[in-house]
């Protein structure tokens, strides 16, 4: 997904001369080509992330469209309330781009653990906040971002995460049906959808059941009218998401789902309200928690016995 | 006297301190009337503001020659709307609504009902590394005529987020950078030498790699003088350190009237006692 967003970024950068690239000391020999043919569009803030927001929004004002980066929970929970006034405040187009969120960098600790990032940026009001699963998803989305004008987050992962297809385009605002099928319905976002996938496969292949599965790459705003039709379609939901079970697409979906009034029955699929201490591998973790592939299998499994 | 005064002509001096006068007695007014506001810090900087707006800014012709102004201490706002409504910016009938509800001046600036406020302000240490983003961005687009000053206050210097705006300012060599800090000695609940230790902020920002000096911050001469060496040093952004008092004898030096605001005797007491500018 890093790869997928340097390149994109570069070819904006060509298209755009508004995009300047303002990193928190991070990307090491990431940015070497933008930086050379971009010499004065790429700083290095050094690391302080609250100068980097305020200095975002100061080039934003002149007319700019910033794209800041660091590690997701420096990128968001360090500087909130610089995000929180200088960019959401006067609503200000900047794009946030938080690399390794979830439990991206499990083995690194607690201080590297971003299950919050998708939460806190929620909640500053006119912030849109996308989590792409896979790189075309990272490619689509980027370009959309930078034609806001108010300020958004985009959380990504780490290098060689696998492709996938769907027939469906990669628009802004809008759930995308990766796959279509009957009677339960797997949500995603972020880094789910591939993990998501693999269940679907086992579940086709050992138990021939085909549950529907949709990616929510925007988490913010939620794409309500597609959630909605679907929760009515189905007998139950499943949400699988690597992100605190509050202010992530879990509780965007249960909001809406109780303003419409729809009981279609919904389980959540993720880490709890919890430190994660020890230093697990993200592979370990998920299954710790009960929300890897495995996991998804046995939820499907038990949701089709209950119809 | 600096390039842009050319645009914006000075005032002899003695008008300025003039219209200093004018500016703290209706802010003492303004704030008996409504109740609010941060008095004491809209008092101490009334001849900075004043010298900055009518002698040292250019704040006419198009938007790529105007220099930029960041009120970074935002509950300072009062004597900022004040000198707003004297140099003509706002209407001078919306200084009565300060405060109030549904009021273009909230006690602290917002600039969706101000649009001549750059920035939102009320939380401290974000106005500087604004500023270096619009001079970094003016520079980009080689628009190098515009300067922008940023006016702080020192308990706002207690935020770490002043000093990595600091070292970028330094790093990016933004010589058209002038931060100028009211230098009251006194926050919100206390006083600055007492809470923060060594105080010395002209050290602060030398070693920070920038130029700085301190002033008697109540004296126009001074300020005026000062500000006609600006950029101090080519290459390096500069500050001042402005040593302020309000100029209400019974309200100097008393953390009291950072938040207080004046009775009815009380505000007749400041109009009658209130103290010309320094010399």
């Amino acid at each position: 997904m890093r790869r997928a967003f340097v390149d994109a970024l570069y070819s904006l950068a060509e298209q755009d001369p508004r995009v300047v690239f303002l990193t928190g000391d991070m990307g090491f020999e990431m940015f070497e080509a933008f930086s050379q043919k971009y010499p004065g569009r790429y700083v290095n803030v050094g690391i302080a992330e609250a100068q980097m927001v305020c200095a975002a929004a100061g080039l934003a004002l002149e007319g700019f469209r910033p794209v800041i980066y660091s590690i997701a929970s420096f990128a968001t929970g360090r500087p909130y309330e610089l995000i929180k006034i200088s960019l959401g405040y006067p609503s200000l187009p900047v794009v946030i781009i938080g690399a390794g969120g979830g439990y991206c960098y499990s083995a690194s600790g607690p201080t590297h653990h971003a299950a919050d990032d998708i939460a806190l940026m929620a909640l500053i009001p006119g912030m849109t906040v996308v989590a792409p699963g896979d790189p075309g998803e990272v490619t689509a989305l980027l370009p959309q971002l930078l034609q806001l004008d108010s300020p958004s987050y985009m959380r990504i992962g780490k290098f060689g995460e696998p492709k996938y297809s769907a027939d469906e385009a990669i628009l802004l605002g809008k759930a995308r049906c990766l796959a279509a099928g009957e009677g339960v319905a797997i949500l995603t976002t972020g880094e789910m959808a591939p993990i998501a996938l693999s269940a679907l496969s086992t579940l086709r292949n050992e138990h021939q059941k085909s549950p529907a599965l949709f990616q929510f790459h925007t988490v913010k705003p939620i794409d309500a009218e597609r959630l909605i039709a679907l929760a009515k379609s189905v007998s139950q939901l499943i949400v699988v998401e690597e992100s605190a079970p509050s202010g992530g697409l879990y509780a965007a979906v249960i909001a809406q789902m109780a303003q419409h009034g729809i009981r279609t029955p919904i389980v959540r699929l993720g880490p709890p309200d919890e430190w994660v201490l020890g230093n697990p591998q993200r592979n370990n973790l998920r299954t710790r928690y009960g929300f890897d592939s495995h996991a998804i299998v046995r939820q499907v499994l038990e949701a089709y016995r209950n119809i | 006297m600096s390039m842009a005064c050319t645009a914006n002509p000075s005032l002899p001096v003695g008008k300025l301190e003039e219209l200093a006068r004018e500016i703290r007695g209706e802010c003492l007014t303004l704030a008996h009337q409504s109740g609010e506001g941060h008095l004491s810090s809209s008092l101490c900087q009334i001849e900075l503001l004043t010298a900055l707006y009518f002698a040292f800014m250019n704040l006419s012709g198009t938007q790529e020659q105007r220099d930029r102004f960041i009120l970074s201490k935002g509950h300072g706002c009062l004597s900022w709307y004040v000198a707003l409504a004297k140099h003509g910016d706002i209407p001078a009938e919306w200084l009565s609504s300060y405060a109030r509800e549904g009021s273009p001046l909230p006690n602290h600036p917002c600039k969706h009902s101000l649009p001549v406020s750059i920035t939102s302000a009320g939380s401290l240490g974000q106005g500087l590394g604004i500023a270096t983003g619009i001079l970094y961005g003016l520079r980009l687009k080689r628009e190098l005529e515009p300067r922008c000053v940023v006016l702080m206050g020192d308990g706002e210097c207690n935020e770490g987020s002043v000093w990595e705006s600091a070292m970028f300012a330094a790093a990016q060599k933004l010589d058209n950078l002038l931060a100028i800090v009211d230098n009251n000695g006194i926050q919100a609940v206390g006083k600055s030498d007492e809470i923060m230790g060594h105080t010395d902020l002209s050290e602060k920002f030398r070693a920070f790699g920038w130029d700085a000096v301190t002033i008697d911050g109540n004296s126009i001469p001074q300020i005026l003088e000062t500000l006609t060496r600006f950029p101090f040093t080519k290459g390096k952004p500069s500050a001042i350190i402005a040593r302020t008092r309000t100029m209400v004898p019974f309200m100097d030096g008393k953390v009291l009237w950072h938040y207080r605001v004046p009775s009815a005797e009380e505000l007749e007491t400041a109009l009658q006692d209130l103290q010309p500018s320094l010399p």
